[in-house]
């Protein structure tokens, strides 16, 4: 049987217990026990054939700190014999015991591990743990923690410097929008592919041929598709004003329910609610190259004056964008994935990189307050150049010149911008 | 009231989200949430089938420009739902997964879907090509600039590149093509990845709380329902 | 069978690379098969994945046991009845005078997507990318070479310049809208590294598609 301690024990006792605890786990009785336990010792080997290994030692089980009550880190100093070189262990064995239940092998570690997390645990159970070092033909248990129960904390502290840093930026685009909704008038610099919006849209209705809103082949779960849609909310309005005629497939069902609503509002805004027709967004396929093979057969048979890819798109960027160019359309796009970027650069009339994506719904609004929020943004973008600078020098000159001073302050930096 | 319940919807379950990264019992909301999308999607999917339905129906019925497609396209849709709702051809029957190997339902994406999509894929080749070579007539500095960083970082990973530039001596080896690409791609792309991504991060931060505090709504449709 | 297979799929492949030349019936055809298919197709797989995995799964667990025969089936998870009573309201579309309580859902979609987003981007994109910046110029022990000395400067000067490119409030005019010029340079650079590392990926497709073509099909590469 696995020794058992007592939960509630006096002070003095308490602190000699475990003294006592892990002499006595060395003794060959307890070890015995253990191995008896686990099943662990192979009786066809004669005793002085046994290879037999030292135990790990220092076996701490402790709470990982900020969680919901289900995780306990482990750590011990391997056996002695644990050697690249001339060492005999070829591995541990790692026992875990529930509310002083029997030990239940969790994990089986390779040689020259010293520590372990244990994840899905229960903060109404108590744990001990335990290490059997494993040589060809040989356990050697370890001590038996104390008993632990993994505690919940309400708070994540690891993280308070993110949200420091995001209440700082979240504050701003908030201050800038009230700014805004007071009426103070807020300078935004002309973004060229969204100053080509109405020229596009008005070349689509002289020459009275339809809009193509392509709104990417992620769904709504994804923010450049949200991006896309409130973009496509700015471009309704023009085109419900124009009484053009938009079309958008779309590669999932959410987005087309999201499209409707979002181009309905728009010809109601109008006042021409009787031109909206839900014909205008209709679902193709959920499978990226069905539906881009669909795109491209819509593109060459309507040749849409105008094209929009304004979202998340993935290898059928160019696709897509060359065929709307082999059309002669005009064509704006827009993604935050770099890795799609160069070839609406190389294919379209205007992109839109990255930020300008999520920035392009506030700038083509009428609403101040919008516009504000794109303040806001810009001092995150202000901090960021002040931190790249001040660090970028710190460390220089605290490493050149061994200014200690410099060093803590990146310290500081690096410690408030790492995200754990 | 019919525009005010979503908005507080999102407002409630976005401010909910944003706080449940730094309270760890709710740190796995997120997830949970992600579960219910997944759930609703597939749901949603009956009103995106149902329109393709329509539309195909609607050609077919009314004579539309090629309507004898959509014929196709219905049939194979019909085909597919029923071979893998009723896992109709599955040898492990309906408790084995509905895309088993030797499945009809699996057989139908090797053999019919899998080299469409390759093919679809493959077409990249021309398209990138097509691209490269607009971008080699363009004559403002922008597109040169894009230019030349492609084409070191293409000569790069080929043999040819180190032929080209074996005889540049060991001492200015950083100008080898090979080199110079590994340069690009740990340097000056870096630095432009970096500022492309930071922005990204800010611009998401900010359109996500223009969409929570209800600035950005277009997408809940008009008041009248 | 193998070999109607083989020849049903090169029929497919020529007919949507037939599209370069025009649009043409034959790629109609193949565009009309490849959606109906694909659409019936991910609809199945999402609803046993999701509806019968996700849902039916999680709220009436199925049994299971471990290696020592111990029960180990999980807890049911009624919370999930939250996003079957969001996807049925998603319906309500479907029916004329209360459809919409279908923007329920959607706004529940758009709020979790926002919130998610909101610190996720800003931790992964904005905190981890300014903190990766922090590098010293001259290396850590003011010992690097030329080489990293000029690309740990260009890395934190490009950086610099491609925010101010990106800044909103100010005109790009004099000192900052050359900066904002060095930071368009660095961004087109960018992009033309990610070009050309891609070209020799999408040819890698080609060749592989002729190879089933010329292999696979018609033999005569072996």
């Amino acid at each position: 049987m696995l020794a058992r301690l007592p939960k509630n024990l006096p002070g003095g006792v308490s602190l000699i217990l475990p003294f006592l605890f892990i002499c006595f786990s060395f003794s060959p009785v307890l070890s015995q026990g253990i191995e008896a336990e686990v099943d662990t010792l192979d009786p066809a080997v004669p005793d002085s054939e046994l290879v037999v290994a030292a135990p790990v030692t220092s076996l701490i089980a402790s709470d990982y700190k900020y969680d919901n009550g289900e995780v306990i880190e482990l750590s011990w100093v391997p056996s002695i014999d644990d050697q690249l070189v001339g060492g005999n262990v070829i591995g541990y064995s790692l026992y875990r015991s529930e509310n002083d239940g029997e030990p239940t092998l969790i994990a089986e570690l390779l040689p020259g591990v010293n520590n372990y997390t244990d994840e899905g645990l229960s903060r109404l159970s108590t744990y001990r743990y335990t290490i059997l070092t494993l040589t060809v033909n040989h356990e050697t248990p370890s001590t038996m923690t104390a008993p632990i129960t993994p505690e919940r904390e309400w708070i994540n502290f690891d993280k308070k410097y993110l949200f420091l840093i995001a209440l700082i930026i979240g504050g701003s685009v908030m201050f800038f929008i009230e700014t805004a909704r007071r009426g103070k008038k807020l300078f935004v610099r002309k973004i060229a592919g969204l100053e080509a919006v109405d020229d596009a849209v008005g070349r689509a209705t002289e020459m009275g041929r339809p809009i193509l809103f392509i709104p990417g082949i992620l769904d709504m779960d994804d923010v450049q598709t949200l991006a896309g849609l409130t973009i496509l909310g700015r471009i309704s309005r023009i085109i419900a004003d124009y009484d053009t005629k938009i079309f958008m497939p779309v590669s999932r069902s959410l987005v087309m329910t999201a499209g409707r609503e979002t181009i309905k509002a728009a010809y109601q805004a109008a006042g021409r609610p009787e031109k909206y027709s839900d014909d205008m967004v209709s679902y193709v396929t959920d499978e990226q190259f069905g539906y881009v093979a669909a795109v491209d057969g819509i593109m060459v048979r309507e040749k849409p004056a105008t094209v929009f890819l304004l979202g998340a798109f993935f290898a059928e960027s160019l696709i897509l964008a060359e065929t709307g160019n082999y059309i002669g359309a005009i064509q704006i796009a827009g993604t935050a994935r770099p890795a799609q970027l160069p070839f609406f650069i190389a294919a379209c009339d205007f992109t839109l990189i990255g930020e300008e994506l999520f920035a392009a719904s506030a700038y083509l609004s009428d609403e101040p307050k919008a516009l504000g929020s794109l303040k806001g943004q810009d001092v995150g973008k202000a901090l960021a150049m002040v931190i790249i600078v001040v660090g970028v020098l710190a460390i220089t000159i605290g490493q050149a010149w061994h200014v200690d001073f410099m060093m803590s302050l990146v310290d500081t930096l690096t410690n408030i911008f790492s995200t754990k | 009231m019919r525009r005010q319940i979503p908005l507080f919807i999102t407002f409630f379950v976005g401010t909910l989200l944003i706080f449940s990264v730094f309270i760890p019992p709710m740190e796995t909301w997120g997830e949970d949430f992600t579960l219910f999308f997944d759930i609703i999607a597939v749901f949603a999917f009956f009103l995106g089938g149902g329109n393709l339905m329509r539309v195909h129906f609607n050609k077919l019925t009314r004579r539309k420009q090629d309507w004898t497609y959509s014929i196709v396209t219905l049939a194979g849709f019909f085909f597919m739902l029923v071979l893998g709702l009723l896992k109709i051809g599955n040898p492990g029957g309906i408790a084995a997964s509905v895309t088993a190997e030797g499945s009809w339902f699996q057989t139908m994406f090797n053999d019919v879907l899998n080299p469409l999509q390759s093919t679809m894929y493959a077409l990249l080749a021309f398209f990138v090509a097509s691209a490269s070579y607009r971008a080699f007539r363009a004559k403002n500095r922008e597109a040169t600039i894009l230019l030349v960083a492609a084409f070191i970082i293409l000569l790069g990973r080929t043999p040819f590149g180190m032929y080209l530039t074996a005889w540049v001596p060991e001492s200015f080896s950083v100008l080898q093509i090979p080199n110079l690409a590994i340069w690009i791609m740990n340097s000056p792309n870096l630095a432009g990845q970096r500022a492309i991504i930071i922005g990204i991060g800010l611009g998401v931060v900010s359109m996500s709380m223009r969409l929570i505090l209800g600035i950005e709504r277009t997408y809940l449709g008009d008041d009248s329902g | 069978m193998e070999h109607f297979a083989l020849w049903l799929a090169a029929f497919l492949t020529l007919g949507i690379v037939s599209f370069l030349y025009k649009d043409n019936p034959w790629y109609k055809l193949c565009e009309a098969i490849f959606v109906g298919l694909s659409a019936g197709y991910w609809f199945v797989v999402l609803f046993w994945d999701n509806i019968y995995g996700k849902f039916w799964v999680g709220v009436f667990p199925l049994e299971e046991f471990d290696e020592a025969g111990r029960e180990i089936t999980a807890e049911p998870d009624y919370w999930l009845f939250v996003g079957a009573a969001l996807g049925i309201l998603m319906l309500m579309r479907l029916v004329p005078n209360i459809g919409w309580i279908s923007r329920w859902p959607l706004a529940f979609i758009v709020g979790s997507t926002a919130g998610l987003y909101l610190i996720n981007y800003f931790s992964s994109n904005m905190m981890r990318q300014v903190q990766g910046t922090i590098v010293p110029l001259f290396g850590a022990g003011y010992d690097a070479s030329a080489y990293a000395i000029v690309g740990n400067i260009v890395v934190a000067v490009g950086t610099f310049a491609g925010l101010v490119y990106f800044f909103f409030s100010k005109e790009h005019r004099g000192v900052f809208g050359g900066t904002a010029k060095v930071g368009v340079f660095f961004l087109m650079l960018t992009f033309g590294a990610s070009f050309g590392y891609t070209v020799m990926s999408r040819m890698s497709l080609l060749i592989g598609r002729m190879d089933f073509l010329l292999g696979d099909w018609l033999g005569m590469i072996k």
